[in-house]
C-alpha cells in the first residue's frame, strides 16, 4: 500500500535524485519498499551505485539484493547485457542458490525464449513443487504469451493452495476484468475486501465492477460500494464521488415510472456533487464549467 | 534529551522522595504508637506531582502519535503497489530501448 504521505516522499526523491542531488541509495530502497515499477530509474541510478566500488562496498551484505533489484530493472528495459552481468555477480556469491536460478528463468522470459524459460521454471520445481513465487511465475509467463485462459488456470490452482494471496487474487481480477468476465472479477474482488477491508481500493474497484455489470440491484450495491470508499478516504478520492452520482443517474433511469424513490439516496447524491464542486473549485478551476454541465445532465446540479 | 525526558526522570525521583517519606512516616507512627490512616497530605501531593510528570513523559517521549483514520494523509491509501511477482516483460517499452549505453563494470 502505497500512502499519501509515502508517495510524496518518493515524488521529492525522485525530484532530487534526477538532479543529481544524491540520496539514491534511499531512493532505490524506498522504491522496493513499496514495490513501485520504475525500472528505467532504478537501473540507472542502481548501477551508478554498482559500478562505484567505494559507495558498493559501504552497502554491506544490501549489496547482493541491489544487484537483484537492478537485474530485474534491466530485464524490464530489456537491458539483457546488464542483467545478465549482475546475475553472473550473484551467481558467483550464491551458487545454486533458487532465487538467482528464479532470476535466470526471468532472463530467458525477457528474450522471448518461452521453451526454455518453462523447462527452467519446472526444473526448479522438481525441487520445491510449492514453491509460491515459481508456481506465479509460471503463470505470469502464460499471460505473458498471451494465453490468459491458462493464466487464469494456473491462477486457480495455485490460489487454491495459497489462498491468502492478495497479489494473486488482484491478478486473477484484472485478467478477468480483462476477458470481461465481471460476474469471476467480482468474487475475486470480494476476496481482497474480505482480507483488507479498509482498503478504499479495493472498494472502488468492485463497484466499478459491479456497476459494469449493470441491473438495479448491482447498481444499488455499487452505488453503496463507491460510498464506502469516500467513507474510507474522507471524500478526497473524486472517482468515488463520480461513481455514486452515476450509480444515482442509472437507478433513476431503471427506476423511472416507478415511483418509490427514497429520500436519504437523493441527499447523498447531492452531497457528492456538491462534494465534486467544491474540489473543482479548488483544485482546477477552469473545468468547473465541464463538471457543472455533466452534473446537470445527470440532473443533479445542486 | 529534550525537556519530556528530564520530566520524567523527575517524575520518578519525585515518586521515589514520596515513597521514602511514607516508610520514615510509618516508622515515625510505630514510635508514637498511633494508628496509620493514610499518608500525611504534602506525600500525596507529591505523588499527584509525581504521576502527572510520569504521564507527560509517557506520552512525549517514545516518539510521535499515528493517526488511526483511515482517511487521514499518513494512512490513506492512494495507490497499490506495481504487482510485481506478476510483471511480464514484453510490453510495449521493448520498442523504446533506454539510449544510454549502461553497463555494469
Amino acid at each position: 500500500m502505497v500512502s499519501k504521505t509515502e508517495e510524496a516522499r518518493v515524488a521529492v526523491l525522485e525530484n532530487q535524485v534526477d538532479n543529481g542531488g544524491g540520496g539514491a541509495w534511499e531512493y532505490l530502497c524506498l522504491v522496493r519498499k513499496l514495490k513501485l515499477r520504475r525500472s528505467d530509474k532504478v537501473l540507472k541510478h542502481g548501477l551508478s551505485i554498482l559500478n562505484d566500488p567505494g559507495k558498493r562496498s559501504s552497502l554491506g551484505p544490501e549489496e547482493w539484493t541491489l544487484y537483484e533489484q537492478v537485474a530485474i530493472a534491466a530485464m524490464d528495459c530489456q537491458c539483457l547485457d546488464v542483467a545478465k552481468d549482475c546475475i553472473k555477480v550473484l551467481q558467483k556469491r550464491f551458487p545454486g542458490s533458487k532465487r538467482v536460478g528464479k532470476l535466470e528463468a526471468m532472463i530467458l522470459e525477457a528474450k522471448g525464449s518461452w521453451a526454455e524459460a518453462e523447462k527452467a521454471y519446472s526444473s526448479l520445481l522438481e525441487d520445491n513443487p510449492l514453491d509460491q513465487v515459481i508456481l506465479k511465475r509460471t503463470a505470469t509467463m502464460a499471460k505473458a504469451q498471451g494465453n490468459l485462459s491458462g493464466a487464469i488456470e494456473l491462477l486457480n490452482k495455485y490460489l487454491e493452495i495459497y489462498m491468502a494471496d492478495q497479489d494473486a487474487w488482484r491478478e486473477l481480477g484484472e485478467i478477468y476484468v480483462s476477458l470481461q468476465m465481471y460476474k469471476q472479477a467480482a468474487f475475486c474482488y470480494e476476496e481482497l475486501i474480505l482480507s483488507q477491508p479498509t482498503n478504499p481500493l479495493y472498494h472502488l474497484a468492485y463497484a466499478d465492477v459491479l456497476y459494469t455489470l449493470g441491473g438495479l440491484e448491482n447498481l444499488q450495491s455499487a452505488k453503496k460500494y463507491y460510498a464506502s470508499a469516500t467513507d474510507l478516504t474522507g471524500g478526497k478520492n473524486t472517482r468515488a464521488l463520480f461513481g455514486i452520482c452515476l450509480c444515482t443517474h442509472a437507478i433513476g433511469q431503471l427506476t423511472k415510472g416507478r415511483n418509490k424513490e427514497d429520500k436519504d439516496s437523493s441527499e447523498l447524491q447531492s452531497l457528492a456533487a456538491t462534494a465534486l464542486e467544491k474540489d473543482y473549485k479548488r483544485i482546477a478551476p477552469a473545468k468547473l464549467s465541464s463538471l457543472t454541465s455533466t452534473l446537470k445532465s445527470l440532473n443533479l446540479s445542486s | 534529551m529534550g525537556p519530556g525526558f528530564v520530566a520524567g526522570v523527575l517524575g520518578v525521583l519525585i515518586l521515589s522522595h514520596a515513597a521514602y517519606s511514607t516508610i520514615q512516616y510509618r516508622s515515625l507512627l510505630k514510635i508514637t504508637e498511633e494508628e496509620f490512616s493514610g499518608p500525611p497530605i504534602n506525600v500525596v501531593v507529591e505523588l499527584l506531582l509525581g504521576l502527572v510528570f510520569c504521564i507527560w513523559a509517557a506520552l512525549t517521549v517514545p516518539g510521535q502519535f499515528r493517526s488511526i483514520l483511515p482517511h487521514s494523509e499518513e494512512n490513506r491509501v492512494v495507490s497499490l503497489p506495481a504487482n510485481l511477482d506478476f510483471m511480464i516483460f514484453n510490453h510495449r517499452g521493448k520498442a523504446f530501448p533506454l539510449d544510454v549505453d549502461l553497463k555494469l563494470k
